[in-house]
């Protein structure tokens, strides 16, 4: 899943065209064919304005909204689609990028590695404050995403993610860069990816962060993909 | 979108000085991992060296090599996170300091070509990365078998405290302690130890030792239930300012949103500055914000959201929705200009 080149110390944002695409036809079959107007601010949302102008171009959407600085660039590389910064979306954002309460598949799946794996006994804290303390002897990993990527500070104690399908507790607070997960008896070495958020069936879901942060999924997901590093698949 | 980042040189050279002043006769190591806490790298670490800063801490080894590129081979550049053999192969090359707080990048950082220069990390109760105190005798022992065959140079012992409280914290030193004699009783000559990030580095003269690792107090931002900026000698230096958008029968829109990081959770609770005094933001959209409208508002007027010139820091903001001014500062998004500008009092 993971490309070689990628920085293991930092998350990593996977973008599914597929999804994607399919989000947007679902979107223009029930649109009758009006003028279709997609919302690609923020870096589109997060999920990187030219792959997504490209794959919007195809799928056959009329025109972009993107930020007023990504105009031009957007303009020479996808030449079949009209480009403003004024325009007004006719496409619901959320279903286009497969966000908690739409129709669409996700398209954003976070990711980031495992840094080291420890021990932590009976009694002893984790992370700032000591938010966690370990009720038995168990092992911790340490996660590569923090705050700074947009990994809420407020997950702590509160979300999971995903190493190797099994689920694991984030535990004490989320720190600027990094994050400490129980894996107990689960075998993860450095390296490994955990799965912070990913598709429908696959674990932890941004639903699962909108609901312990009371943050929007828009926000959450928009904030983690400017920040992540981006690869894009089929 | 409107919205920026207003960045005052003269208020983060200020706070330097500040911290230099608090914390001598140990040096500051200013941390800017993070795009300097959002505030831009490449700016923030000309002004710190030209203010006479010497350590950098950057977290990674990309900024590390980042800060090497713009100051030159004489900086000390600190990086803890080497996720792999060829970053830490890339971080001898760049003439990184290694903080070293497992045995798996032990012996990446002594495979690497050339003498990797390391500052071992015991584990004094925080529980991320660091030795713990039970291996910690063993691991020494292989540090030492290693800085005896030339493949790593042990400059530094170090740690990081979580801060839970006063007394958490003095066990934590008394960890360190034993584990720089532990060090020491194995052949090793560590010169630089380091203990204390901003809070500790302030109020605690015993967790200095030769370096302190300070970001938050730089940047101006105050610790979340803690000392006021005025006790702590120090100012904000960032300021996120937006116009006016719409204008309203009763209300007026800002260009600033959620998206652009602006936590959505701060609707009725975050006070802004506007060219009429202070408006409290009713809602808080994706692209836009609404507060109550004023005598003759008018599209293009001048607002700061928060920071420097704005009622409310970061700070503030995160205390009202349970959380740390860092957060906040990170959240604002990497879409919005940075500027860097000494007026940032004026609203306008």
């Amino acid at each position: 899943m993971t490309a070689a080149g990628l920085r293991r110390s930092a998350p990593v944002a996977t973008i599914d065209h597929g999804a994607l695409r399919a989000n947007v036809e679902a979107l223009l079959v029930r649109g009758d064919g009006g003028y279709s107007v997609a919302d690609l601010r923020h870096d589109a949302w997060g999920h990187g304005v030219l792959p997504v102008a490209r794959t919007l171009e195809a799928a056959g959407v009329d025109a972009v909204v993107v930020d007023a600085l990504d105009i031009d660039r957007v303009a020479r590389e996808a030449a079949g689609i009209a480009v403003t910064s004024a325009g007004v979306p006719t496409l619901d954002p959320g279903a286009v990028y497969g966000l908690p309460g739409s129709d669409g598949e996700p398209v954003l799946r976070l990711s980031g590695f495992v840094l080291l794996t420890k021990d932590l006994r009976a009694g002893e804290g984790v992370s700032y404050g000591f938010t966690h303390r370990a009720e038995s002897d168990t092992r911790i990993a340490l996660v590569a995403g923090g705050y700074a990527q947009g990994v809420v500070r407020g997950l702590g104690n509160r979300a999971s993610v995903s190493i190797g399908g099994t689920p694991c507790r984030i535990v004490g607070r989320v720190a600027m860069d990094v994050c400490v997960v129980e894996i107990g008896g689960t075998r993860a070495e450095r390296g490994d990816e955990v799965v912070f958020f990913g598709a429908a069936g696959e674990g932890p879901g941004l639903a699962d962060w909108v609901a312990a942060t009371g943050f929007t999924a828009a926000e959450l997901v928009t904030a983690v993909g400017l920040r992540a590093q981006r690869e894009h698949t089929a | 979108m409107t919205a920026v980042l207003h960045v005052d040189p003269a208020a983060f050279a200020a706070n330097l000085a500040e911290i230099r002043r608090r914390i001598a006769p140990a040096d500051h190591m200013l941390v800017v991992k993070d795009d300097a806490y959002g505030h831009g790298l490449e700016r923030i670490v000309s002004l710190a060296w030209a203010e006479g800063v010497r350590w950098f801490g950057a977290f990674d080894v990309r900024t590390g090599r980042a800060v090497r590129a713009e100051v030159g081979p004489d900086a000390r550049i600190f990086v803890w996170i080497v996720a792999t053999p060829g970053e830490a192969q890339a971080a001898v090359a760049a003439d990184l300091d290694i903080g070293v707080g497992d045995s798996v990048l032990l012996e990446d950082a002594a495979a690497a070509a050339g003498t990797a220069r390391v500052h071992l990390k015991i584990d004094t109760g925080l529980h991320r990365n660091g030795v713990r105190p039970e291996e910690w005798p063993a691991f020494a022992a292989r540090a030492a078998e290693l800085e005896r065959s030339g493949a790593i140079e042990v400059v530094g012992i170090w740690s990081h405290i979580a801060e839970a409280s006063d007394a958490e914290d003095d066990e934590a030193r008394r960890v360190y302690e034993e584990a720089v004699r532990i060090a020491r009783d194995a052949g090793l000559r560590p010169q630089l130890r380091h203990l204390a990030a901003s809070a500790a580095g302030f109020a605690r003269p015993e967790f200095r030792y030769d370096l302190v690792r300070i970001g938050a107090f730089a940047y101006g931002i105050r610790p979340a239930g803690g000392p006021s900026e005025a006790e702590l000698g120090i100012r904000p230096v960032s300021s996120l300012r937006a116009r006016v958008t719409h204008v309203d029968a009763d209300a007026v829109r800002i260009g600033v949103g959620a998206l652009d990081g602006l936590p959505s959770t701060l609707a009725g609770r975050l006070t802004i500055q506007t060219p009429a005094g202070h408006r409290t933001l009713q809602e808080i959209g994706g692209e836009e914000s609404t507060v109550a409208g004023w005598e003759n508002a008018a599209v293009g007027d001048g607002v700061v959201v928060l920071g420097a010139g704005a009622p409310m820091s970061v700070t503030d903001a995160a205390e009202r929705i349970g959380t740390i001014g860092e957060e906040i500062a990170l959240r604002v998004a990497p879409t919005i200009a940075r500027e860097y500008r000494a007026d940032s009092r004026r609203a306008d």
